[in-house]
């Protein structure tokens, strides 16, 4: 029978259930919340990988990768996480076990706190304050943040206890459960790219007696999501076969948003009520 | 009326602090419920903004950040709606047609620089590289203090100047920049893709892959429809596995027999 010495102690979950609340801290379209799970995370990694600092670096390169999920159910992912770093269990596992759990965490937040919590909430609390009394406000305050601050509270210790109960069970079939795992996490991978990448080339060009757009003519023609598809690929092949750094491709991106406002092929729609 | 300098700094700072809030720390102090009421405080008129920040509350109640996508900005919405009612003495629904382009330029700013600042990533990098996680939560404490400034810019220039001098100021901005930045939030994630794909990819899951993008291109499953499928998918190799295991296991014994 395997067994593990805790290294992570109250101590640096207290700081990474504070830390949890900055997950969106470095914000940026690239890696969306990546840079705020380091983050968050850091005071856990940092015990765990104590004496390892080549280790350490190469840990916290993989967690900068991207990542979207909701910031209060969060802290299910870090105790989970921090639990799988604890006992040393397999990186391809960790990484895909980490996407596969915070993407669709994404959309259920959105279901149950901002589409539900906060509407009802504010909603009681906005109707007392329209009859002039302060009460509303509080009321709103408190019972949103009861329920935000006890998910954030629970769902870390909830998560640190099943990462670590499973600890044993992984670690004896590692093989398997990181290919399972890494079946889903291609999977929701795959599933991300035609979601959150928007990309698209407008243009339209006149034939003779037609007008050919060069979206819905042709790239939409092809298959819904195919510029997304394929830009992703040509970053993908800049990265891997001409050892481009993410700063040329980021500076690329840039290019591209740029020149296409410039052209008038991108045209700012104000959004509307 | 007319307010004091002091009253729009501190106009200016309470939205740099609730314009923190509308990202992390999250306690909704930035809801125009709790921004309408502390506007009041600032102006001297607790009841008018108690009021105007309910409604505005009903006015923003549906329209919140969900995956990244951004509605006009709540913090400058809320905070110079309630002000323009309590300076211009005029009903919420009128101030916040006042508010409103500044809401815009507050969501536009707020989606440029979501696109721009992914210039600390390569940053953020060297930092891991060299083990210097001191200064990586300098770099993040930069970012925090960046947006605390442009929220507190978007609500003074109002205030300060007027609403009708600021819009003219807004429609000289140049509408090709707002777009082609905008743009870029769409493009960019790709980039965060290729890297995560270059750690992850290995050839033989690249059907699953396939599969996933084909679920979500063409039948426009949610992200989390897709994993539970990729769930079903894994379960069912995980036990084929298992049982060609079994199966290997007893032959063996069979043919050790045999012979």
């Amino acid at each position: 029978m395997m067994e593990f010495k805790n290294i992570v102690t109250k101590k640096e979950i207290r700081k990474m259930l504070w830390r949890s609340s900055f997950l969106q801290t470095g914000y940026n379209y690239e890696r969306r919340q990546a840079n705020g799970w380091l983050y968050c995370m850091l005071p856990g990694l940092l015990k765990v990988y104590e004496n390892e600092p080549e280790e350490m670096i190469e840990v916290a390169k993989n967690h900068v990768t991207y990542i979207g999920t909701h910031p209060f159910l969060v802290t299910f992912v870090q105790g989970v996480i921090i639990s799988m770093e604890e006992t040393r269990q397999d990186r391809e596992l960790i990484n895909s076990l980490k996407i596969s759990l915070m993407s669709p965490l994404g959309g259920v937040g959105d279901a149950l706190i901002w589409m539900t919590l906060l509407p009802i909430t504010a909603g009681v609390g906005a109707s007392i304050a329209m009859g002039g009394s302060i009460m509303g406000p509080i009321i709103f305050f408190v019972a949103f943040n009861a329920v935000h601050l006890f998910l954030r509270l629970f769902l870390m210790d909830y998560g640190y206890r099943l990462g670590t109960g499973a600890a044993v069970t992984l670690k004896k079939s590692t093989k398997k459960i990181s290919r399972a795992s890494s079946i889903v996490g291609m999977m929701v991978v795959g599933s991300l790219i035609p979601t959150y990448v928007k990309f698209s080339l407008p243009l339209t060009l006149d034939v003779g007696n037609k007008i050919f757009n060069l979206q819905t003519d042709l790239f939409d023609k092809i298959m819904p999501g195919f510029l997304p598809l394929l830009f992703t690929y040509f970053c993908y092949y800049l990265l891997t076969k001409k050892k481009a750094t993410p700063m040329k491709l980021i500076y690329i991106c840039i290019a591209i948003g740029i020149i296409g406002g410039l052209l008038g092929i991108y045209k700012y729609v104000p959004f509307t009520f | 009326m007319t307010i004091s300098i002091i009253q729009i700094l501190l106009l200016a700072t309470l939205a740099g602090i609730c314009g923190i809030d509308l990202y992390n720390g999250q306690i909704h102090i930035h809801r125009p419920i709790i921004t309408g009421p502390l506007v009041g405080l600032i102006l001297g008129d607790l009841e008018t903004g108690l009021i105007a920040g309910a409604s505005l509350e009903f006015v923003w109640m549906a329209l919140v950040p969900l995956a990244g996508a951004q509605p006009p900005n709540v913090v400058i919405g809320g905070i110079l709606g309630t002000a323009f009612t309590i300076i211009t003495q005029q009903d919420p629904s009128i101030a916040v047609g006042l508010a409103l382009p500044f809401a815009i330029i507050g969501q536009i700013v707020t989606i440029s620089f979501f696109s721009f600042i992914a210039v600390i990533n390569p940053w953020v990098d060297k930092a891991i590289e060299a083990h210097d996680f001191k200064k990586y939560d300098r770099i993040m404490f930069g970012w925090q203090a960046t947006y605390f400034a442009i929220n507190f810019v978007i609500v003074f220039i109002p205030l300060y100047f007027g609403a009708d001098q600021s819009i003219n100021l807004i429609n000289s901005m140049p509408q090709w920049l707002i777009a082609g930045l905008a743009a870029v939030g769409g493009i960019m994630p790709a980039v965060g893709f290729a890297t995560l794909c270059k750690i992850m990819y290995k050839k033989a899951y690249l059907p699953f892959f396939v599969v996933g993008v084909i679920l979500a291109a063409y039948l426009k499953l949610p992200v989390l429809a897709v994993a539970i499928v990729g769930c079903a998918v894994a379960a069912y190799d995980y036990y084929m596995n298992d049982k060609i295991e079994k199966v290997e296991e007893s032959l063996g014994d069979n043919l050790y027999d045999g012979i």
